[in-house]
């Protein structure tokens, strides 16, 4: 009995074995692209079968040919690149035909690097090519190694305030010990100063990327072909591909992430500005207007993975950035109106049984000293029984910004819902009217 | 000319009265109006502290994952977006839409098999007087359901502290012409044909190709399918009353009134058309078949 659990125990590992086998990987020519989708980099890459690439029009976009291993993955089922292995970048040029070119253009690889700024918007994107890339990348490097210079100097001070502090606490304690006087000491080392950490450097949000060559693409919109030659002047095969590049159809919405007070890690973004909030009540709301692009949903899904799908037949609205220093205007059931301001939350779990949270204000010199604010949101109360609220998103001047108005109300089941029912039912009763009218008028 | 709207008029006013003294209307418009029911009070029992959630309820449910795996997920948040009125519109104003389409399909098909049509040529109608009245009597139908149906969603919108929305305006203002192109295909099906069964085969068959095509151009695709859908779609759009639809919610969507508007007009452009193409088909064919 127990050899046969054996041999059945061992037939079903080799069987799982078998199942569990490694994807199989396939050599290809691959575009590897880094295409701008409005708030970042995106990388993804057109592999043999993907005929297009989609791009953003009239941004910078970078392409490199390569031969690299392809394999699909079934369990986040998409194609992936194991580059670890095989990560070859050929040498050669671009060919562009397309609308508006008279004859196909060729492009030369470039070298280039790109990073986000800091500034008073998130979105302060910047390429630079050739010798500035090279320049951006320097200073960049240069503002590093300044910081880990200054970094080097407080670890040497720091630990030299170290062990001054510890030796006038040795020196401290022994004196008392023998019951001398430690007052100068004590003096000492109460006018002792720890020294200053240095800041890390705040001037980049994305840092610049080491220099690289590719091939930048910044197109109108359009439908494009490109193919490209290797330096012997041949065409390489399967490098044929098309190029399409689409815009932004609309870019004055505001959309709005609402996070409720009981569900603060499942926040819901309100996009359509058309769209009405309906909330049970149970929870207040945390509101971030942000801003918003629309794009056609397969064109945009599949700049960001070249073989995600989507609807060819759809806009989406893709979020952007937050809206800076913006308010929010609340008009109640009764015409009154007030401004509500973004301010710091704290997010506490709440004891006992329940295993819940509650979101409360942030007190830096309370509670919450020392410890960061959860969140940064603007707090919307909301009681069950309250009709409507009319919300409008104003910008750093107060003026109110198109597309970020909405609706909040709070719904429940009908307190007469039986009255719909009966309304539903009403042409069976006219239907009933009638018949008996009718049976009447013949009969009489 | 005269004559004919004359014969028209009359033979309308008598299919409203046939139409008022049924029970076929009033179950389509009562089942109608439960299944809206249904859904608005379904949709109000899908919110929770952070808005709709259509997985709470197992009717959404279902239409949600549906919608979600064969359009996207864009579809179904756009679709929900002002609350369940768009949805609500559409599978409240089906029965009817159906009913009166087809029951006019058939009868008009039976009519003209048995010679009722043949024997009202020889006095003051001809054929194409009698397939207008049985369009005027759709229409006014139509209208008066719809009206029905408005006054009915705006107080279970009250009754649930929902709002209809914008866009369950643009769609209201929309059906009706939509509807007139598809009754006009129901009677370019009944000239078609000899009988009134298959009258109303062509007439489903019809409007079932017009919807795949409409939907194969709408679900969610990896860019080949969408291709040769999309070339297909082209082709057939321009007969479709969908297409149209589809075009002045599009323009609405974006505010683009002229184009809505223009998208209006095209609707009842094609089903004068179709009409058209049914009267010369009578003519040649004959009112017996």
């Amino acid at each position: 009995m127990s050899a046969r659990r054996s041999i059945l125990a061992a037939v079903l590992l080799v069987g799982a074995l078998a199942w569990a086998q490694a994807p199989v990987r396939r050599e290809q020519l691959i575009y590897s692209i880094l295409a701008f989708n409005g708030k970042d980099y995106a990388a993804t890459f057109a592999r043999a079968g993907a005929d297009s690439l989609y791009l953003v029009s009239e941004v910078d976009n970078f392409l490199t040919v390569r031969n690299a291993f392809v394999y699909y993955w079934p369990i986040t089922q998409d194609w992936k690149t194991d580059t670890s292995v095989l990560n070859v970048p050929f040498t050669g040029t671009l060919q562009l035909t397309g609308p508006g070119l008279k004859e196909p253009r060729l492009i030369t690889p470039v070298r280039y690097t790109y990073y986000n700024t800091r500034g008073e918007y998130e979105l302060n994107w910047k390429v630079a090519t050739g010798q500035a890339a090279d320049q951006a990348w320097q200073e960049y490097q240069q503002l590093m190694e300044d910081y880990y210079a200054r970094v080097q100097e407080y670890q040497q001070a720091r630990g030299a305030y170290d062990a001054m502090l510890n030796e006038l606490t040795i020196r401290i304690t022994r004196m008392r010990d023998q019951g001398q006087d430690v007052t100068r000491l004590v003096e000492v080392l109460q006018n002792l100063s720890s020294p200053k950490e240095p800041e890390f450097p705040r001037d980049y949000i994305v840092p610049p990327r080491p220099v690289e060559e590719a091939f930048v693409l910044n197109l109108p919109v359009g439908e494009y072909a490109i193919r490209f030659f290797a330096e012997d002047g041949s065409v390489m095969e399967g490098s044929e591909r098309r190029v399409v590049s689409f815009r932004k159809r609309r870019a004055e919405g505001i959309g709005l992430e609402v996070i409720p007070g009981d569900k603060w890690t499942r926040p819901v973004e309100s996009t359509t500005p058309s769209s009405v909030l309906y909330v049970d009540g149970s929870a207040d709301l945390y509101l971030r207007p942000f801003f918003q692009q629309e794009y056609n949903d397969l064109y945009y899904e599949k700049m960001q993975r070249n073989d995600a799908s989507g609807n060819p037949s759809v806009m989406k609205w893709v979020r952007i950035q937050q809206v800076p220093q913006a308010a929010i205007r609340l008009a109640g059931p009764g015409g009154q109106e007030q401004v509500i301001r973004e301010e710091p939350f704290f997010v506490e779990q709440v004891k006992g049984a329940s295993l819940g949270y509650r979101i409360v204000p942030y007190d830096p010199q309370g509670a919450h000293k020392d410890r960061d604010p959860s969140l940064q949101a603007f707090h919307l109360p909301i009681a069950r029984g309250q009709p409507v609220l009319r919300l409008a998103t104003l910008d750093k001047n107060g003026a109110v910004l198109p597309g970020g108005g909405r609706q909040v109300r709070v719904v429940g089941p009908a307190r007469a819902g039986f009255v719909g029912l009966v309304l539903a039912l009403l042409p069976l009763a006219v239907m009933v009217g009638v018949m008996i009218a009718r049976s009447r008028r013949v009969s009489g | 000319m005269n004559h004919r709207l004359h014969a028209t008029r009359v033979i309308a006013r008598r299919r409203i009265q046939e139409l008022l003294l049924s029970p076929g209307f009033y179950v389509a418009a009562a089942l109608g109006l439960l299944l809206g029911y249904l859904l608005v009070s379904g949709f109000a029992r899908s919110v929770d502290s952070s808005g709709f959630d259509f997985r709470l309820h197992p009717v959404f449910d279902l239409v949600g994952r549906s919608l979600q795996g064969a359009f996207g997920g864009t579809v179904v948040q756009k679709l929900f977006a002002e609350g369940p009125f768009q949805l609500v519109l559409y599978v409240a104003f089906l029965p009817v839409l159906l009913f009166l389409a087809a029951s006019s399909v058939y009868r008009f098909g039976l009519e003209r098999k048995v010679g009722a049509v043949e024997l009202l040529s020889y006095g003051p109608a001809d054929g194409t007087s009698y397939f207008l009245a049985f369009l005027i009597k759709d229409l006014l139908a139509t209208l008066l359901y719809l009206a029905a149906l408005t006054g009915f969603l705006a107080v279970t919108a009250a009754l649930h502290n929902l709002v209809l929305g914008p866009t369950f305006y643009y769609c209201l203002a929309l059906l009706p012409f939509a509807s007139a192109a598809i009754y006009a295909w129901g009677i370019f099906s009944s000239t078609l044909t000899d009988n009134s069964a298959s009258a109303l085969a062509v007439f489903l068959a019809l409007m079932v190709f017009f919807l795949l095509v409409f939907l194969g151009s709408f679900t969610i695709a990896s860019g080949y399918v969408a291709g040769l859908s999309t070339v297909l779609a082209w082709i057939v759009r321009w007969f479709s009353p969908l297409y149209y639809w589809d075009q002045a919610l599009r323009a609405a969507e974006v505010s683009g009134w002229p184009l809505y508007a223009l998208n209006l007009a095209l609707q009842l452009a094609l089903g004068a058309a179709v009409l058209a193409a049914s009267h010369f088909i009578l003519r040649a064919r004959g009112v017996r078949p």
